[in-house]
């Protein structure tokens, strides 16, 4: 029997491919979007445009996902087993930081946005203390 | 409503005979070389009727026989078409491996034509003919 289902499944997959992981891992990735949400949020209040006030929740949401998506990267990709020895508490702060970013994501909390800032800077300290910073950034880029 | 159930009824049919006659498939996407026009795990529409009777043209996203194994399709879009061979790109080149690295690829490679994507159906349409807009999507890994 020919079903719906039958027909729209995929026969098979097709490569998007990429060869090479580039390992770039960067916390300022995550950083400028979480920036991105606080600055959104502060325009929001200001604002009494309520066309304007949605477009910036929407908007606000869409980068509170990538900060998500950018600290998951880094998380499962850049971290290694050894930097979870010298930090027990990466696991813990990962989850904080990604709950966090949900947070901001459904609110319109500019201290949480805040907050999503400093758990971002505290990755951002383990990272430049794994040697996340001679390992990832290109010659000549500042810190 | 009569002419409308008709179409419909034609439309299906014409596709369950193209799909008999393997003509039309269905494929999954893996992989982020063309975000944001194709995302990992869109499902697209595939016909192979197009280049059976004129070359591919730039814009066009098309599967190819990987080059370099031959056991796997490529998805990417024709940058450009000379004599009997395509170069091809991935919409997002940080995260592509295609012509830049293994060279342009033979016209006989590329039999599918992307038709359209059905799922998720809330994106459900064409692919645009040109590169993707823009849009801040970035995969690293």
């Amino acid at each position: 029997m020919l079903t719906l289902r039958s027909l729209l499944r995929p026969t098979r997959r097709v490569h998007a491919h990429c060869d090479i992981p580039c390992g770039v891992y960067d916390p300022e990735q995550a950083r400028i979007e979480a920036e991105s949400c606080l600055r959104i949020i502060e325009k929001h209040d200001a604002s009494d445009d309520a066309l304007f006030r949605a477009r910036c929740i929407h908007v606000k949401e869409e980068r509170a996902e990538l900060v998500k998506h950018h600290l998951d990267v880094l998380w499962h990709d850049y971290f290694k087993p050894e930097h979870l020895e010298k930090y027990p508490d990466l696991h813990e702060t990962f989850w904080k930081a990604t709950k966090q970013a949900s947070k901001v994501k459904q609110s319109l909390d500019a201290g949480a946005a805040r907050e999503l800032l400093t758990m971002i800077d505290t990755i951002d300290d383990m990272w430049k203390s794994t040697g996340g910073l001679e390992k990832t950034r290109v010659n000549g880029r500042p810190s | 409503m009569r002419p409308l159930a008709l179409l419909l009824g034609l439309a299906a049919g014409a596709g369950a005979a193209l799909l008999a006659l393997r003509r039309l498939d269905a494929v999954e996407v893996t992989g982020a070389s063309m975000a944001p026009a194709l995302l990992p795990r869109d499902r697209l529409l595939v016909e192979s009727l197009t280049y059976a009777r004129r070359r591919p043209r730039p814009g066009e996203v098309v599967l190819a026989t990987d080059p370099r194994e031959p056991g796997r399709e490529l998805i990417k879009r024709v940058a450009a078409v000379s004599g009997a061979q395509a170069q091809l790109l991935g919409d997002h080149p940080a995260e592509s491996t295609d012509s830049r690295t293994f060279g342009d690829v033979p016209l006989e490679a590329i039999r599918w034509r992307v038709a359209l994507r059905y799922w998720p159906p809330l994106r459900f349409g064409g692919i645009g003919s040109t590169a993707g807009t823009g849009e801040p999507w970035v995969v690293a890994g």
